[in-house]
C-alpha cells in the first residue's frame, strides 16, 4: 500500500508532499488499520479551512480524500504526522 | 484494503456520523447530512440531526459576529472598557482546544517564556489597535483575546480558527511560533478582518486578507521597537527559522521573493508586482504568495511617506478595511480604489495621496 500525503497552506504557505509503502514494511499491519480510520473521515472533496491552517490531502493506492486543521480526528493526526516524519 | 470510490466514500461518512466527538462530523458534507438526518435508523437520524442543528448555529453566529460584533456578554463581568482580557491555554501538544488555562489577564509572568510571549504579544496588538485606531479589541467592542501554545507534536504552524490563536511549538524547519511578535499580531489581524472587511480567504481576496495580517503584524512590531518606516526590517517571522534553513524570515514586504532560498523550503515565491501573480490552485489560490502584491504597496507607501508607518499609512489601511465599502470577494483593484477614498476621506488630496498612487502604480495594481 502507497499511502502519500500532501500538506499545503499554512502560515508559511509552503507544501511538503511525502510518501509511504508499506509493502516491505513490517508493521504494515498496524498501517493497514490506521489508515482505515484515517480515510474513512475524510471528505471526498477539500474542506473550507481557517486562516493560515495546514489543508492535507491523503492518497492510498491512487484514491484521495481530504482533511484540514483544526478538524482532524486523531487517526488522521498520527497517520500525517507519521507519514510527513517517516516518508520520504 | 481501501473500497472503491462511491462505496467508501457512503460508508466514510457513516463512519464519521458514529463518531463519538462530534466536532468531527463537521467535516460531512451538508447535504449527506440532510439524508442522513431523514433516515429511519435513529442512530444515523439522531447525529447528523444534532450536527445540522450545531452547523447552522455556528454559521449563524459568525454572521452575527461579523454584522454585529461579538455579544457582549463574551467580555468578563466588570470588565474594562479600554482594557485587554486576554487569556492564554496550553495545548499540552494535544489538539483539543483551548487547552488548560495557563494565564488569565493581569496575572503575573510564568516560568513558561512561550505562555509570556502569547500574552505579551496579544497586549501589543490590543495597544495599537487602541492607541493607534481607537478600537477596543478586534471587534471594536472589547473582545476577549485567547490564545493556545504548545499545540500538537512536532508542529510547525499558527493559525486562527475563527475565535482564537494557536500556536505550535515549531519542527526541524521553524521554531516556537510565538518568537516574532509580527506572527502573533498577524494571527490576532485574521481576526480583525474577520470582524470586519471579512475577506473570503481564497484568490485575490484571500491574498487580500493574508496581506492585511502581514500588514498589522509587521505594524505592531513596528510599535513595539518604536521604529520608523526607514528602520524597519518589513520582515515577516524573521528569527522563525531554525539554523537549518537559509534564509532570514518568512516573508519579505520590501523585497518581497528574498526572504529565503533554501535547498528544502525552495525559494521564497512571492511576487512584488501585478505582472509576476501567480496562477495556482494550491494554498487556497495562492494567499500566503500573491499577499506580496498588496505587501510591497503597503511598504512603498509607508517608506516613502517616512514616520512611523501605523501613523498615516496604517490609518489609510485601517480605514479601507473598516469602512464597510468592500465586498467579501474584493479584489486587488477594488481594494486599492477604497485605500484611495480612504486617503482622501482622512487626508485630502495631499502628498498622502500622492504617495498612495504612486505605490500601486509601482506595483501594477490599477487605481482608476
Amino acid at each position: 500500500m502507497r499511502i502519500g500525503v500532501r500538506r499545503t497552506g499554512g502560515f508559511a504557505g509552503i507544501e511538503r508532499y511525502a510518501e509511504v509503502d508499506t509493502s516491505e514494511r513490517p508493521d504494515a499491519g498496524e498501517w493497514h488499520a490506521l489508515v482505515e480510520e484515517a480515510v474513512a473521515a475524510g471528505r471526498g472533496t477539500p474542506p473550507v479551512g481557517v486562516p493560515d491552517g495546514f489543508s492535507y490531502q491523503i492518497t492510498v493506492d491512487g484514491e484521495t480524500v481530504y482533511c484540514a486543521d483544526p478538524r482532524l480526528t486523531e487517526a488522521q493526526s498520527r497517520l500525517i504526522s507519521q507519514v510527513l516524519k517517516e516518508g520520504a | 484494503m481501501v473500497a472503491s470510490s462511491d462505496s467508501h466514500v457512503t460508508q466514510c461518512h457513516i463512519a464519521a456520523m458514529k463518531a463519538t466527538h462530534p466536532v468531527f462530523c463537521t467535516i460531512v458534507p451538508p447535504h449527506v447530512l440532510d439524508k442522513l438526518a431523514q433516515a429511519d435508523d435513529p442512530d444515523l437520524a439522531g447525529p447528523a440531526r444534532r450536527t445540522l442543528e450545531a452547523d447552522a448555529a455556528q454559521r449563524t453566529h459568525r454572521r452575527l459576529t461579523t454584522v454585529l460584533g461579538a455579544p457582549a456578554a463574551t467580555v468578563p463581568q466588570g470588565a474594562a472598557a479600554g482594557k485587554p482580557h486576554r487569556t492564554v491555554y496550553d495545548a499540552q501538544h494535544g489538539q483539543r482546544l483551548p487547552g488548560v488555562k495557563v494565564r488569565g489577564e493581569g496575572d503575573e509572568p510564568g516560568r513558561d517564556a512561550t505562555v509570556n510571549r502569547a500574552y505579551a504579544g496579544l497586549g501589543a496588538t490590543f495597544e495599537l489597535l487602541l492607541k493607534g485606531f481607537e478600537r477596543d479589541s478586534i471587534d471594536g467592542t472589547g473582545l476577549p483575546l485567547v490564545a493556545s501554545v504548545h499545540y500538537g507534536e512536532n508542529y510547525g504552524n499558527a493559525f486562527w480558527d475563527g475565535r482564537q490563536m494557536v500556536f505550535g511549538d515549531g519542527d526541524e524547519i521553524f521554531r516556537d511560533f510565538t518568537i516574532p511578535v509580527d506572527v502573533i499580531a498577524h494571527e490576532l489581524a485574521h481576526g480583525l478582518t474577520q470582524y470586519t472587511a471579512n475577506f473570503t480567504y481564497f484568490g485575490q481576496p484571500g491574498a487580500l486578507n493574508e496581506s492585511v495580517s502581514d500588514v498589522f503584524g509587521s505594524l505592531v512590531k513596528q510599535y513595539v521597537n518604536d521604529e520608523t518606516a526607514d528602520r524597519a526590517d518589513w520582515l515577516i517571522g524573521a528569527g522563525l527559522l531554525t539554523e537549518r534553513v537559509t534564509g532570514v524570515a518568512l516573508r519579505s514586504m520590501k523585497a518581497p521573493g528574498t526572504a529565503y532560498d533554501d535547498d528544502v523550503l525552495g525559494k521564497d515565491p512571492q511576487p512584488a508586482k501585478m505582472e509576476d501573480y501567480v496562477r495556482t490552485g494550491r494554498d487556497n489560490g495562492g494567499v500566503h504568495i500573491n499577499s506580496g502584491i498588496p505587501n510591497h504597496a503597503f511598504y512603498l507607501l509607508a517608506t516613502d511617506l517616512g514616520g512611523r508607518a501605523w501613523e498615516r499609512a496604517g490609518q489609510i489601511w485601517y480605514d479601507t478595511l473598516t469602512g464597510g465599502s468592500l465586498e467579501v470577494d474584493a479584489s486587488f483593484a477594488d481594494f486599492a480604489r477604497a485605500t484611495v477614498a480612504a486617503a482622501r476621506a482622512r487626508f485630502g488630496d495631499g502628498e498622502e495621496l500622492e504617495a498612495l498612487l504612486k505605490a500601486w502604480s509601482l506595483v501594477g495594481v490599477p487605481t482608476g
